[in-house]
């Protein structure tokens, strides 16, 4: 096998994987604060779309990224007071959420004039490392060919780990996703830890779906996520809710995707269809492999308050 | 100085008048929305609504068209309900109406020949609800009995099921395939023997048996032992399983059936309008539109059948629409508002707010106490 | 015995002369509402530093309540917090903290899957950014070696003993420098030999000039403990006086309004047939340790068996395995003869057999459903109630109105149940329990949490039942209600009976001794 196909395809898999690993980074802080937010291919839509509209206005791609990570708050806002303001069904709320995310970003994606679908002359990001880095053998491409954003994804993982497991803050965050009484008695804010890690949440979805356009694809087009919120949304159950696990299964991911690209390669021809199931099978066989190990020890390391409203004064 | 908080208390029992005017009201509310929106992006919002109103339900032709588009949406839409009633989110009901489709169109062109109309129509709406139980049963197991969460396994189902009957048409020549136009690559028709009768104009039998479904499921889940088991496992599923309840089992037995009407809704769609597997003309968010239409509705198939004849009437008017300039994403987008709509509405539903006003206690007034 | 509940302890009178400080913290005339319902009405409340302030009344007074709008998780209706001369509007319990309140309550606000460090820290105003694992251990050492409750910080709360996290709630309070301690009855979740510790443990916090108010409806405690006690009564204040001068019949009548006798066991057993027997059981619990094991027990007809025993020592698991809903490693379980060892829960329901749960709201009921649902939650698909697959909704509210006639269940008919009042729940659920006319019940905590009326319709139905011919099996920490209601009452700790007395030589102390572990020749 040749060996550039291999270091393509880790290389590939990482740029591939970094929208997921976003968006399921941000779950990650919402679920964390006991919500559920099924709206995130909403967010990624809204902010693929804002995302390029942003990066073309200003003909600067981190303008781009900046304003599709604000799409995602905006709609993040909205399930975060509906979910937490009102306690609504936090699956209905976001299920509404990518409906108008989806008819949303549809919309804006056709008005600007020539139309998005044509690739664009968007600014790529400059890479980071040097091109001497870059040339090295097997390291270079895998380590230091990528844009800046990738380094950022790292960085942002890592910050989150520490912020969740090393911090006074994260132990507030995460005593409101087990035990939101709790944290209420002990002076913790429960409505606004929710309001922010939701909001967060949907900033890092938007983030994701404009690194999306801007860099992977260059272009809009509808739909264009292609599922890639609801897969962000399995990871989190499966990284056990920690963030460098989630990283990890978004790189795999990552590779799945690319795996068309790189059995073209090598000659091997599978129907596009079966390439495209792969990555939702693995997520089902992998649940239910997870599932059935903790059955017997029955702690599922889910925030024992996800998605459950709290309201203070209950009787 | 007095102090002004809001009061939230939660109401007892909502009156039938409030059911009703709620959520009527945030469907009114989403109507103005819309008109703003439409104002903002340059339409004129009374044209449009009467455009719906005539392209919708104006004449014979547009009704029916109405009540055939709502087939799929009231079974669907009822599908879900059962299902969120026991609070198992089943979000596979357009998977599971895809895989009922696939079994519907795959038994009518075997067998479609050589029988009447009645048992071959018969035959493949039963596969078409088989299909649709054994694929949420998928999921439904590992529920039941490993605690995997069935948001996420009905969910990427769904991406299968796709996958699967994209491939069917698109990636192979399959049973599925029109053979005779290979390169143009669609569905073969089913026998005409499988189709489902037309009753009025264009209007094919389907709305019977999804009015049927509905008034079937409404009365099973009012007024039968298992209806009442469904309430009671819903509430509590640690007190129904000291009651004892065979909660597993039931959980199985629920998404099971909640897929079979799903499943029931693609073979429905086969036999009645589409008469072919077309994935391009299923693939249309039939069961994520159910899945809105029975939160809108409260979960109660009864009013399922109006709201999905109004989502109907709604979406075909939107090609219409369309040519007067009108994006159909508008419209897409205008129904995701409604829903949240609707959801806020369910909290004043819930609960009483009032503007609460106590004068703050001072020094003095405490000491005269 | 004089039926006023709580059991005996020897902690040591207050001192004799121990004069109050002038008041540092009084609520004046609050009153809360619920739904309608009125939980205080103008109460006053003055605490002075340095004492212990005991909150006497039943439950239902409305004694929680007024602590927890004083600790800030509640808003009064109307009416002030006045401390150190200001006044204060607390709008959450951050705010009631900031100033020095701070309560236990009865459900500990401890998050289960922390260790005890990390609870600690929560919410701490010396908020570092950082949470290095060793300094929150050391702090939390310190603080057990100073007010002499020893704790391990690495420790996760759900492997703490009740007692122990109880530790963990007051430590985290002291932490935090909390001048106003509330501990809301305390004493309900400890063997006597704890309480003696927490009782130490108060003494020391009101030499360091803190105001412990202690809410209880044990008379025994409160006379023992406290410098003052205020009596609450269905949402008012009727008394307030110095301990030294009050006494246990006098209290006991401003508690409930009259002269108070519960009604207890008057003959002995006539029994009859073994209906109920547990053979050399052997239960796994839920984190793989074994919960029970090797019991053995025996419930004739016409008597009660109590079980006594702190929460935690295996009876859940051992009711669980009764009733059907946990399957023991190896042992059996026989209902009037029949081996119900693998039967299912319906079966043995079928087979005369009924439950009391110790958890009323979550499992006793389906709290969103209404009353006439919960009545037959078990019996609906009794040719009564249901032809075939239809269920006759006449027929279950027909029966619903006779047994809220025949039980006096109050509340409105058509609301969800979960909004009735706890004694209201359980006589609902004991009518739907006795309507099955069961051989054998099983009653897990019947009185918790009820207020005296409730109190004493449960005992007199069990009572009743127990001449019927009923076999009861009672699982209950107050070693009052089982001494009053058995005729013989076994003891568990850690999932083994340690020991068993008959009714006639109850001596609470040793009955105390084996429930916490000790040997007892």
């Amino acid at each position: 096998m040749n060996e550039t196909v291999v270091v393509l395809t880790i290389a590939g898999a990482i740029v591939a994987g970094t929208p997921l690993a976003l968006a399921a980074l941000g779950e990650i802080l919402t679920e964390r604060s006991g919500v559920m937010n099924l709206g995130i291919e909403g967010m990624m839509l809204v902010g693929g779309v804002f995302g390029v509209v942003g990066a073309l206005a200003s003909r600067d791609p981190w303008i781009g990224l900046v304003v599709g990570a604000l799409a995602g708050i905006a709609l993040a806002a909205v399930h975060a007071a509906l979910a937490v303001g009102l306690r609504v069904s936090q699956i209905v709320s976001g299920l509404a959420l990518v409906i108008v995310g989806t008819g949303l970003s549809s919309f804006v994606g056709k008005i600007p004039e020539p139309p998005l679908t044509d690739r664009q002359a968007v600014e790529s990001f400059h890479r980071l490392f040097p091109p001497t880095l870059v040339d090295l053998p097997a390291a270079g491409p895998i380590v230091f060919g990528h844009d800046p954003i990738v380094y950022v994804t790292v960085a942002l993982v890592g910050a989150a780990s520490y912020y969740l497991f090393r911090t006074r803050a994260g132990l507030a965050v995460r005593a409101v996703g087990e035990d939101p009484a709790t944290a209420d008695a002990n002076g913790i804010r429960v409505a606004l830890v929710r309001l922010l890690h939701t909001c967060a949440g949907g900033a890092l979805a938007g983030l994701g779906g404009a690194y999306l356009t801007i860099e992977l694809t260059g272009i809009w087009q509808d739909g264009i996520t292609a599922g890639y919120g609801w897969i962000a949304f399995a990871m989190v159950s499966f990284s056990g809710w920690r963030p460098w696990r989630a990283l990890v299964a978004a790189y795999v991911f990552g590779a799945l995707v690319n795996l068309s690209f790189t059995l073209q390669i090598i000659g091997v021809n599978v129907p596009s269809q079966l390439l495209a199931v792969l990555p939702f099978l693995l997520t089902i066989v992998v649940l239910i492999v997870i599932s059935a190990r903790q059955a017997s020890a029955r702690k599922l390391a889910a925030p024992a308050a996800l998605a459950v409203p709290y309201a203070r004064e209950s009787r | 100085m007095r102090a002004r908080r809001l009061a939230v208390e939660p109401r007892g029992r909502p009156s039938l008048v409030s059911r009703i005017v709620f959520p009527l009201a945030s469907v009114i509310g989403a109507g103005v929305l819309g008109a703003i929106l439409l104002i903002a992006t340059g339409h004129d919002p009374v044209d449009a609504y009467l455009e719906v109103l005539r392209s919708g339900f104006g004449s014979d032709l547009t009704i029916v068209r109405t009540l055939i588009s709502a087939t799929p949406l009231i079974l669907t839409g009822v599908a879900a309900a059962v299902a969120f009633r026991m609070k198992i989110w089943n979000i596979g009901a357009e998977g599971q109406l895809y895989l009922g489709a696939i079994a519907a169109s795959g038994v009518a062109l075997a067998v479609g020949e050589s029988l009447p109309t009645m048992p071959a129509v018969a035959l493949s709406l039963a596969a078409g609800a088989t299909a649709g139980a054994v694929w949420a049963s998928l999921a439904a197991l590992p529920r039941a009995y490993l605690h995997t969460d069935e948001v996420i396994s009905t969910l990427m189902l769904n991406f299968v099921a796709l996958h699967l009957m994209n491939y069917l048409i698109f990636g192979s020549v399959s049973f599925w395939r029109d053979t005779e136009r290979l390169s143009f690559p669609s569905g073969r028709f089913i026998p005409e023997t499988a189709e489902l009768p037309e009753i009025w104009l264009r209007l094919h039998a389907g709305i019977v048996i999804a009015v049927i479904v509905a008034l079937f499921v409404w009365w099973v889940l009012r007024f039968s032992t298992w209806g009442f088991g469904v309430r009671v496992i819903g509430d509590s599923p640690a007190t129904a399983r000291y009651a004892g309840f065979g909660v597993s089992r039931r959980i199985v037995s629920i998404l099971a059936v909640s897929g079979a009407i799903a499943g029931l809704a693609g073979a429905v769609q086969i036999a009645g309008t589409s008469h072919a597997l077309q994935p391009g003309g299923l693939a249309v968010n039939l069961g994520y539109t159910g899945i809105v239409i029975a939160a809108v509705s409260r979960l109660n198939p009864l009013a399922i059948v109006p709201v999905s004849i109004l989502i109907a009437g709604l979406t075909n008017a939107g090609t219409a629409l369309q040519a007067q300039g009108v994006p159909n994403d508008l419209l897409v987008l205008l129904q995701g508002l409604a829903l949240l709509l609707v959801a806020a509405a369910e909290f004043f539903l819930a609960n009483r707010v009032r503007i609460v006003t106590r004068p703050l206690p001072t020094l003095e007034t405490a000491e005269a106490a | 015995m004089d039926g006023t509940g709580g059991t005996r302890i020897d902690a040591g009178a207050p001192e004799p002369d121990h004069r109050p400080n002038p008041p540092f913290a009084e609520l004046r005339a609050i009153s809360k509402s619920f739904l309608g319902v009125v939980a205080n009405d103008a109460v006053d409340l003055d605490l002075r530093s340095g004492e212990v302030h005991a909150l006497l009344g039943e439950n239902g007074a409305g004694k929680s309540t007024l602590c927890s709008i004083l600790a800030g998780l509640y808003r009064q209706d109307s009416g002030a917090i006045v401390i150190d001369g200001q006044i204060h509007s607390f709008h959450s319990p951050r705010d009631a903290l900031a100033v020095g309140v701070g309560m236990v309550y009865q459900h500990f606000r401890l998050v289960d899957p922390f260790t005890v460090a990390e609870n600690l820290a929560l919410g701490h105003p010396d908020a570092r950014r950082r949470l290095s694992a060793t300094a929150l251990e050391t702090q939390a050492a310190a603080l057990a070696e100073r007010y002499q409750m020893p704790l391990d910080p690495k420790a996760r709360i759900w492997e703490l003993s009740v007692g122990e996290q109880q530790r963990v709630e007051i430590m985290k309070l002291l932490h935090r420098g909390v001048r106003i301690l509330i501990l809301d009855e305390p004493t309900a979740v400890l063997t006597p030999q704890e309480c003696e510790t927490l009782f130490r443990a108060v003494r020391a916090m009101r030499e360091d000039g803190k105001v412990i108010v202690f809410v209880s409806h044990k008379l025994r405690e409160v006379l023992d403990v406290s410098d003052r006690v205020t009596v609450l009564r269905g949402g008012r204040r009727v008394g307030h006086l110095a301990t030294k001068d009050a006494d246990g019949r006098g209290l006991a009548a401003m508690m409930v309004g009259r002269s108070l006798v519960l009604p207890e066991r008057t003959d002995d057993a006539d029994p009859g047939q073994v209906v109920l027997k547990v053979e050399d059981l052997q239960v796994q619990g839920d984190r793989g340790n074994p919960a029970v094991r090797r019991v053995s027990l025996e419930v004739r007809s016409g008597e009660t068996v109590g079980v006594a025993g702190v929460a935690g020592n295996g009876q859940r698991e051992l009711t669980e395995t009764i009733v059907g809903l946990r399957t023991p490693r190896s042992g059996r379980v026989t209902l009037n003869g029949r081996d119900v060892t693998r039967a299912s829960v319906v079966d043995r329901i079928t087979h005369g057999l009924s439950y009391i749960p110790e958890d009323r709201l979550h499992v006793g009921v389906a709290a969103g459903l209404p009353l006439e649902d919960n009545l037959v939650l078990k019996s609906y698909r009794s040719r009564r109630f249901s032809k075939g697959p239809v269920l006759s909704s006449r027929a279950v509210r027909a029966w619903a109105d006779e047994l809220a006639t025949r039980f006096d269940i109050r509340g409105a008919r058509g609301l969800p149940i979960g909004l009735l009042s706890g004694g209201n729940l359980q006589r609902a659920i004991i009518a739907r329990e006795l309507s099955q006319r069961p051989e054998v019940l099983i009653a897990a905590s019947p009185t918790r949490g009820l207020d005296v009326g409730a109190t004493e319709s449960v005992r007199r139905v069990l009572l009743d039942q127990r001449s019927q011919g009923t076999g009861i099996l009672l699982l209950s920490e107050d070693l009052d209600e089982l001494e009053a209601l058995c005729d013989r009452i076994l003891v568990i700790y850690e999932g083994a009976i340690v020991g068993e007395v008959t009714a006639g030589v109850f001596d609470a102390g040793r009955v105390g001794l084996m429930m916490a572990g000790h040997a007892v020749a």
